[in-house]
């Protein structure tokens, strides 16, 4: 049988075109440029603006306040984020943590939590990584009697979360744990991508609660790694987007040797890739939306559409980010032009959720069975 | 079920029924020749199965159904590897035009359904020394002669025109018009007197390109299938006739399942081939690829059944996938070490990584070079401007050779 894909109904249409729309009207590059030079701020305005158009409560079920949707309407306003650079990361970990907390099956902690993360009130941080490994075998920081010790580094928003989801041992195997951060010691990273708000956080009998232990923990990891990653993909798609149509504009309005540079094959080709890398990312993070939302895939089916959208719209990413200034040659490197946004936007989310080299490897095993 | 799947469904049982006839098993070990009658057998059988034409009129021969139903049928047949390889260009291109633009609908018929049952077959003369991706710049010439024309000229690149009985040509009419202006649009008997024929040996050792040479071809004008001056438009439509085709994200190429296996034998400083992160690599960045591919593929044909215009992104697929055919050929022969120097030219290219990387190239050239598809996409899809053409409006006699 041929591969699965979805196409989008109006209602979806309707998100893609709204967010972007509001998104125009908010963005600025001056404000997003300013906020580079200051560690500890994120863009209060985007923010503010998350929560009033509702995404902070799409993907969160109608009993707990959200409204019911899925990674499909979820993908389509982190494109829209995306091609944005948004400035405060807090949308994905917020559906992480809102997974994780579904799939704990605990109803005190479903509405505890879920109802104050749809509205926005709270900031969330998934805090799995340790070192190079987005999800160690064996996480250093542990889980005992309702507390958390020892440090995550570098945690996306770690800066300013109320909570956070941690991948934390507990009882001699990993745990996913949710932590309330008020008194976690937090260190602040100075980063290429300041709006990023990476933190260590310092846990010393920090109160938490256990959402899932065993082996079901490394199941439920994984599945929100995998949802997260193609949140994630389509912000890169989205952002991948926004520079190839960028170097197009350019490369129509800029001339040179008497016509524009976008009539010399060097130039037109190079913006014809990135069309063919757009489109093939995009496609996979469609296919894994619909096949994420659909309910009916395995881990392992999931893990490979995962997968393939991420190395996908990763590599997508990188290659826009890298010919977008070259296209524009001097300009394009200047801080004012404001595409390095994009530029450390691409290093940030291409590390955020795995990088490329954990990825081939899930995917190669999803699809083989051999562990690297 | 869908009335898609059901076709699918009903496609597919036939195909397999006959398989053991046709398909690739059938086909090992065969000659050209023999291949080639195997082949006029099956398209025989594929018209009595009602699986020809499918998206062509009933009224001459076809099916009467949808391209949809096409592309699910083409799909399907892929698979199973049947000898269709010598029709394709004569049911993909020359006959639609035939249908479309001859005049005589009876004869017309005739050839439609000749060419369906696999007993005649049509080339399409297009390129040549000096008209490829430039195909306006063909110099081919037909003068008037009687009621009729005289044809003189050479054609360069025609697939399979030693077995064609008939081609479609696209001659130059009037020198003294800009390029795209004087040409004119005929069909041609290929068993006429003063047709040459001569085969290409390609680099794989396959010979399904030819030279063709005109020395005073006689033509009717009932030939003519444009108006004079009119046959670069003609020609145009053949590109928009089969705009939904049934596509292969492993480039015509072995799939990765074959590489798969190909590494699960091999070793790599004495520990298993498939643990190496170089090969793993490679295995994650194709299986990416051909699932986006894949999935522009599957949403075309849902929007297709949906009644909608499928977005251009279609067009990606032979600039694609054909380009990463070659280098991951490149790779499973290399990783072979020593044992990949062995060498079969008659291997199927879909099941063999040494035939798949040296036909390789002729992918990337044949039915639009990598370059002339990113001017498409730059200047069709992203608005970007056409190359800087000297030629433009100037009387065709009147550019320097």
């Amino acid at each position: 049988m041929p591969q699965m894909s979805i196409l989008y109904d109006e209602g979806q249409q309707a998100i893609a075109t709204e967010s972007r729309r509001v998104l125009d009207a908010r963005t600025s590059k001056q404000r997003l440029l300013a906020l580079l030079e200051q560690t500890g701020t994120f863009d209060q305005l985007f923010w503010d603006t998350a929560v009033e158009q509702g995404w902070t409560a799409l993907a969160i079920p109608e009993a707990h306040g959200g409204l019911g949707l899925g990674l499909v309407e979820l993908g389509l306003v982190a494109q829209a984020t995306g091609a944005a650079t948004a400035g405060a990361p807090f949308l994905t970990p917020g559906y992480g943590i809102a997974l994780a907390i579904m799939g704990s099956g605990n109803a005190d902690i479903q509405a505890q939590w879920l109802p104050r993360l749809a509205a926005g009130e709270i900031l969330g941080a998934v805090a799995l990584a340790e070192g190079t490994a987005p999800l160690p075998t064996r996480p250093a920081v542990r889980y005992a009697g309702g507390a958390l010790n020892g440090t995550k580094h570098a945690v996306p928003g770690g800066l300013k979360a109320d909570i956070a989801l941690v991948w934390a041992e507990a009882d001699g195997a990993p745990a996913l744990v949710l932590a309330e951060l008020a008194d976690a010691a937090r260190t602040p990273v100075e980063s290429f991508d300041n709006t990023r708000l990476y933190a260590d956080l310092t846990f010393a009998g920090t109160p938490a609660t256990v959402l899932a232990a065993g082996g079901a923990a490394k199941a439920l990891a994984l599945e929100i790694l995998a949802r997260m990653a193609i949140v994630t993909a389509h912000e890169q798609v989205g952002g991948a987007e926004a520079l190839m149509l960028t170097a197009r504009d350019y490369a129509l309005t800029r001339r040179a040797f008497g016509q524009p540079i976008g009539a010399f094959q060097s130039v037109k080709h190079r913006i014809a890739e990135l069309y063919g890398l757009v489109e093939i990312a995009r496609a996979n993070c469609i296919h894994a939306a619909g096949l994420a939302d659909g309910g009916q895939a395995d881990l392992t089916a999931l893990m490979i559409a995962a997968a393939d959208a991420r190395l996908a719209a990763t590599e997508t990413y990188d290659t826009c980010a890298r010919d977008c200034v070259q296209v524009h040659g001097g300009i394009g490197v200047t801080w004012e032009a404001g595409i390095h946004l994009h530029m450390r936007r691409t290093r940030s989310l291409a590390i955020e959720l795995g990088n490329m080299l954990f990825w081939e490897d899930l995917l190669v095993e999803n699809l083989t069975g051999v562990a690297a | 079920m869908s009335e898609f799947d059901a076709f699918r469904l009903r496609a597919h049982d036939w195909l397999a029924s006959v398989a053991g006839t046709f398909g690739k098993a059938a086909r090992k070990g065969l000659s050209e020749a023999e291949d080639l009658a195997l082949g006029r057998r099956y398209l025989a059988a594929r018209f009595d199965a009602g699986f020809a034409g499918i998206n062509w009129p009933k009224e001459i021969g076809g099916q009467g159904l949808s391209h949809i139903e096409k592309v699910i049928f083409d799909t399907e047949e892929m698979s199973f590897g049947m000898p269709t390889g010598y029709f394709g260009i004569s049911l993909g291109m020359p006959v639609p035009i035939l249908i479309r633009f001859g005049e005589d609908k009876a004869w017309v018929k005739e050839r439609v359904i000749a060419a369906l049952r696999g007993e005649e077959i049509w080339c399409q003369l297009f390129s040549e020394p000096a008209g490829g991706s430039d195909l306006a710049g063909l110099r081919t010439r037909a003068e008037p002669d009687g009621n009729g024309w005289k044809l003189n000229g050479q054609k360069l690149w025609t697939s399979w025109a030693q077995y064609s009985d008939y081609g479609v040509i696209v001659a130059r009419t009037d020198p003294t018009q800009p390029k795209h202006k004087g040409l004119t649009y005929f069909w041609v008997d290929m068993r006429a007197k003063g047709v040459e024929v001569r085969p290409i040996k390609l680099a794989g050792g396959d010979s399904h390109v030819n030279e063709v040479f005109f020395d005073d071809v006689r033509l009717d004008d009932s030939q003519r299938m444009s108006p004079i001056g009119g046959g670069f438009g003609v020609a145009m439509t053949t590109l928009m006739i089969e705009r939904y085709v049934a596509t292969d994200s492993g480039g015509f190429g072995p799939p990765l399942d074959l590489f798969v296996d190909l590494v699960k034998g091999l070793e790599i400083n004495e520990r298993p081939a498939l643990k190496d992160g170089r090969v793993r690599s490679a295995i994650a960045r194709n299986h990416a690829m051909r699932a986006g591919l894949e999935s522009i593929t599957a949403r075309a044909m849902q929007m297709l059944q949906a009644g909608m215009e499928p977005g251009p992104e279609g067009s990606l697929n032979k600039l694609v996938s054909v380009r990463s055919r070659q280098k991951l050929s490149e790779l499973a022969i290399d990783l072979q070490g020593n044992l990949g120097f062995a060498f079969d030219e008659h291997a199927p290219v879909k099941d063999n990584w040494s035939t798949s990387w040296i036909n390789a190239p002729t992918g990337r050239i044949a039915g639009g070079a990598d370059e002339m598809l990113l001017n498409t996409i730059a200047e069709k899809i992203l608005g970007l401007p056409q190359d800087h053409r000297p030629d433009k409006g100037v009387p065709f006699n009147q550019i320097p050779a």
